[in-house]
């Protein structure tokens, strides 16, 4: 690939279309790879249904769900006035203690939680790969000052501090996914993507990118960054699950003020002791806290599915 | 065939199964070793002679299967033999010499533990301070200070390694050893110390040897007798000087021209043109008939027949080299 | 060796007053101050809150409230609580601290040996049924939330098991739900609770002690008698102690109530970090087993069991070992939920409860606390690692 910006338009464009065949070339080969193996089908399918449960419930609440009773915040219906009341075809998944319906506090939930997600893990992916490209290209002091500061987020249980700042700042959904999102970056995420940008800085194309006279920023954004993407795609799954299971944990223990997430439901069946009502009560416990389950473990699935293909030594023979 | 043989191959057949087929490592090989004879394996990589080796102390991997033949050692024919049954002999009847002797040790225990420990499942009435001082006495015998073997193997330099690792193929006084590449992996001066060594070692202990290269040069200077090999078959077999002077089968002619002598006259080297068979479809009849510059039509119709040339020359050529 | 040790623990100090520089910034980020509690009382006006604020050096710049807060933390003084006023921070952590560690130190003793050698042997038996189940297994209890898999196991046994007994046996076991101690059999009891526990603790300290001991003799001892001393320096001294707490300590029912309590705590802990240890054990064995010493090691004819532990398994550990460093932290963070979950009264109880509750010189001294955990856990980690691999040891 050329280095040299000056390029007429259409031999630009068709540089591009050659990249774009290219990469739908291994794209498809990847895929091919992907599809082999059952542990990421399987997550893939879950996230899939989840993401379903979101397009889905707007859909719903338009259509046969009257929104005052199938409100997922403060929907009450009633012809139920008992709460919370078993499963039935009216709630198929039961009612909350404070009457709302658990399927659609469900669904509900399932957004605000791909919001989080998706949100986490493009901060944690963009800070990460640019601290690993940084650090492996420059090394020396630079490389020094970013793993000292990355010893010491490791070093901390990370939750810890989550409770902390939860408990300090009022946190809305998005503002908690930069802060995991931040958090998890200074981690094992940046400490492997440096050591892979350091084995792509010795290879003969990096050296003949800075000999046609390319500089720092060019080489780390064109040559550097594009080779890392496929071990920070697979960091930012990991990065999904913690992303998911820390909201969870914060909103389960009562730190969190969002207006609905599957851990505000749980902390809501805690503070009330319904949790060891499991024969009568299981409806208030299983949904939520096996969709957190669910959701989290789709992504580490998914994640170790990308790194049998990232990792070739990892694949099966 | 007399009875002073330490081990008789006869028609051993290995194949591995992979997803695309079975790939046939090992196609009738058939030879045996007399008490303190060596016997040098040479061909190209990939002619299966590692595969040979692992087939000989039956160390295959799980896709690995001996299809038919016999491994005669000691009057006893291994092939039948379950894994355990397999365990009492390996190392003590026959042990071998790796390849790859940079890995061959564990890195967390040191090499003295790791010979004592064969020494420990083979000889059980040996005290610790008895195999302590075998082991110095190993030592010695390949050219290591004896007070290294309370050392891990990191601190070895590679050509210690390699003769720690001879130290160890002894440790259980074996009929016979096999040595695999066992110089590859050095610079050529320690190649050459190594290589006295383990020949003084090997007449002096009246041990049988197999020794496997992929260097004529080796070959000639370590064994015996010499046997060639091309995907998976052997195609000749003769004694050393024999076979040097007198090469039947044009691959072993190719072999022996591809070498330069330094010694010798001038002469030009000949490099064959083309590339050893893919062994999942190996080719019809003779294997090497795709390169060889003496093909008939028969060649690649009827796998040639195991002929003796006299003189305990074997060789499976149809159109074999000027025989005077 | 020791050069490095003391090398390590500058770090760690260093590290620990960036930590602490960090988290004090970050609570002095929240806006106002203590004297916020006075607003809206007319008997303190303006002028006085601000003379209370001074007088509690709160009208310093940051950097001198820093100062104040480093030396007295370094001086033993960690401060008061705000909610249980006026107890001192550092006596409500001294009567929590060896609970949460004896918690994390147990947890993460039992799911890493038994991670590793469940891990072992899933790897030499490849494939088949057994495989999938445990990798399901595996990976459910790496993924599942905390919390669910405490009630689940909660109901399971102080339920279901529970009800069980009584209807079979006709035992009443009543395994308690919550809590460090049954405050109504305490009432009586000789010592406090942290004074048996800790007799406890020393016992399991001991135990450990005798059996790392006796692995490192018997290498000196006659071949045949090895096994012997391994399996005797695990059993008799246990057995030992054990007729010691029930016959001798006079304490035995009292030991039996703190064990009771603390075992659903300890066994959900244990089971999260299992899953994760397991997994990877399976991996690094996986790979280790493709090395060439094992094949060496069959070709010596050595006997399965010794290529297995002694070989594959012994360097599959390293890589297992190394990975503790991150999932140390993770379970820490599994011990607060645990402890929240249980309402068992450690360090995470009190850090989300003060927090809860705005009660930051707590929340600050549990965190600091679980800082301080954590980096002397991380040190403990790298010294093992330089015993368990002799590359590292000798350098």
């Amino acid at each position: 690939m050329t280095s040299n910006t000056s390029n007429s338009g259409a031999q630009t464009s068709s540089v591009w279309k050659a990249r774009w065949a290219l990469f739908r070339k291994s794209a498809a080969a990847n895929w091919a790879l992907f599809a082999e193996n059952p542990v990421g089908l399987i997550g893939l399918g879950i996230i899939m249904f989840f993401f379903l449960l979101v397009i889905m419930h707007p859909i719903l609440l338009n259509t046969v769900w009257d929104p005052n009773i199938y409100n997922p915040i403060n929907g009450f219906d009633p012809q139920s006035p008992v709460n919370p009341s078993p499963p039935s075809l009216r709630h198929l998944l039961g009612t909350a203690p404070q009457g709302q319906d658990i399927l659609s506090q469900l669904m509900f939930s399932a957004r605000n939680e791909f919001i989080l997600a998706v949100l986490a893990a493009v901060v944690t992916v963009t800070i990460a790969t640019t601290l690993g490209a940084v650090a492996a290209y420059y090394g020396g002091i630079v490389d020094n000052i970013i793993m000292r500061v990355v010893d010491l987020v490791i070093m901390v249980p990370a939750l810890s501090i989550l409770i902390v700042i939860s408990g300090l700042f009022e946190l809305s959904i998005v503002q908690l996914a930069i802060v995991i999102g931040i958090i998890s970056a200074f981690s094992a995420s940046t400490v492997v993507i440096k050591s892979q940008a350091l084995s792509i800085k010795v290879k003969p194309y990096i050296e003949a990118a800075r000999v046609a006279g390319g500089g720092d920023f060019h080489i780390i954004f064109r040559h550097l960054l594009p080779n890392l993407m496929p071990i920070a795609l697979l960091y930012m799954m990991f990065a999904v699950t913690g992303a998911i299971f820390s909201e969870a944990v914060l909103a389960f223990l009562g730190l969190l003020e969002v207006d609905m997430s599957w851990g505000i439901m749980l902390n809501t069946t805690r503070t009330l002791g319904y949790m060891l009502d499991f024969n009568t009560k299981w409806y208030l416990i299983f949904p939520a806290g096996l969709s957190i389950t669910l959701l989290s473990s789709a992504f580490y699935l998914v994640g170790r599915a990308l790194d049998e293909i990232v990792n070739p030594r990892l694949r099966q023979r | 065939m007399s009875n002073d043989n330490v081990i008789e191959v006869k028609n051993l057949t290995m194949e591995y199964s992979t997803r695309k087929g079975n790939v046939s490592a090992v196609d009738n090989v058939s030879f045996s070793i007399k008490r303190g004879q060596a016997l040098g394996l040479v061909g190209e990589s990939g002619c299966g002679k590692t595969s040979i080796a692992k087939s000989l102390l039956k160390l295959l991997p799980d896709n690995a299967m001996i299809q038919q033949g016999q491994i005669v050692l000691n009057g006893k024919d291994m092939v039948p033999l379950s894994e355990t049954e397999m365990r009492t002999h390996r190392w003590s009847e026959i042990s071998m010499v790796f390849q790859a002797a940079m890995n061959a040790f564990n890195p967390v225990y040191t090499v003295g533990d790791q010979i004592i420990e064969a020494i420990e499942t083979h000889l059980p009435k040996v005290t610790e301070a008895e195999g302590r001082a075998k082991i110095e006495t190993l030592f010695r015998m390949v050219g290591l200070a004896p007070e290294m073997m309370d050392r891990y193997p990191h601190e070895y330099s590679g050509g210690m390694r390699q003769r720690a690792v001879i130290a160890m193929a002894l440790s259980c006084d074996p009929d016979i050893i096999i040595a695999d590449e066992p110089t590859t992996a050095l610079d050529v001066i320690v190649q050459d110390s190594i290589l006295k060594e383990i020949t003084a070692l090997q007449e002096n202990l009246n041990m049988s040897m197999v020794y496997i290269s992929h260097d004529v040069a080796v070959i000639a200077e370590v064994s015996d007798r010499v046997g060639v090999m091309y995907a998976g078959r052997m195609v000749e077999l003769a004694d050393t000087e024999e076979i040097f002077i007198r090469p039947i089968h044009p691959y072993t002619y190719a072999l022996m021209q591809s070498f330069p002598s330094v010694t010798g006259p001038k002469k030009e080297l000949i490099s064959l043109p083309g590339e050893p068979p893919d062994l999942l479809h190996p080719p019809k009849g003779c294997r090497f008939h795709p390169r060889c510059p003496n093909r008939i039509e028969q060649c690649d119709q009827e796998q040639p027949e195991w002929k003796d040339y006299g003189n305990n020359h074997f060789c499976a050529c149809w159109n074999p080299m000027e025989v005077n | 060796m020791w050069s490095y040790i003391g090398k390590r623990v500058f770090q760690m100090l260093i590290t620990l007053v960036l930590f602490q520089i960090a988290t004090y910034i970050l609570i002095d980020l929240q806006p106002g101050d203590v004297t916020d509690l006075f607003v809206g009382n007319p008997n303190i006006t303006a002028a006085e809150r601000q003379r209370i604020a001074a007088d509690l050096g709160l009208d310093g710049p940051l950097y001198e409230r820093m100062w104040n807060y480093l030396t007295n933390f370094y001086t033993g003084n960690l401060g008061v609580s705000m909610v249980q006023y006026p107890r001192p921070v550092g006596e409500i952590l001294a009567q929590r601290l060896p609970r949460t560690l004896a918690l994390f130190v147990y947890a993460t003793v039992f799911s890493f040996w038994f991670g590793y050698v469940a891990g072992k042997f899933l790897a030499w038996k490849r494939g088949g049924r057994w495989e999938y189940a445990t990798t399901i297994v595996g990976v459910t209890l790496y993924t599942i939330f905390t919390p669910l898999l405490g009630y689940i196991l909660l109901w399971g046994f102080a339920t279901k098991l529970d009800k069980w007994v009584r209807n079979t046996f006709g035992i009443d076991f009543d395994l308690p739900v919550s809590k460090f101690s049954s405050t109504s059999l305490w009432r009586k009891a000789p010592y406090d609770t942290n004074t048996v526990f800790n007799w406890m603790n020393l016992n399991f300290i001991i135990l450990v002690v005798i059996v790392l001991l006796a692995f490192f003799l018997s290498r000196y001892v006659p071949r045949n008698r090895r096994e012997f001393l391994r399996v005797a320096s695990m059993t008799v001294p246990f057995a030992l102690s054990l007729v010691w707490w029930i016959f001798f300590s006079g304490v035995g029912i009292y030991a039996w109530d703190l064990v009771i309590h603390l075992f659903l705590p300890i066994l959900t802990l244990t089971l999260i970090s299992f899953g994760g240890n397991m997994l990877l054990t399976r991996t690094s064995m996986l790979e280790t087993l493709r090395e060439d010493y094992i094949e060496t090691a069959r070709a010596k004819g050595l006997p399965e069991k010794i290529i297995r532990n002694r070989h594959a398994a012994r360097n599959a550990i390293l890589p297992v070992w190394t990975a503790l460093v991150f999932s140390l932290s993770s379970t820490i963070s599994g011990g607060i939920i645990t402890e929240t979950v249980f309402s068992w009264p450690g360090i995470g109880e009190i850090l989300v409860d003060s927090v809860s509750n705005s009660d930051f010189p707590v929340a600050m001294g549990a965190l600091t606390v679980i800082g301080v955990m954590t980096l002397v856990a991380h040190l403990i980690v790298d010294i093992g690692y330089a015993f368990l691999d002799p590359r590292i040891r000798v350098h």
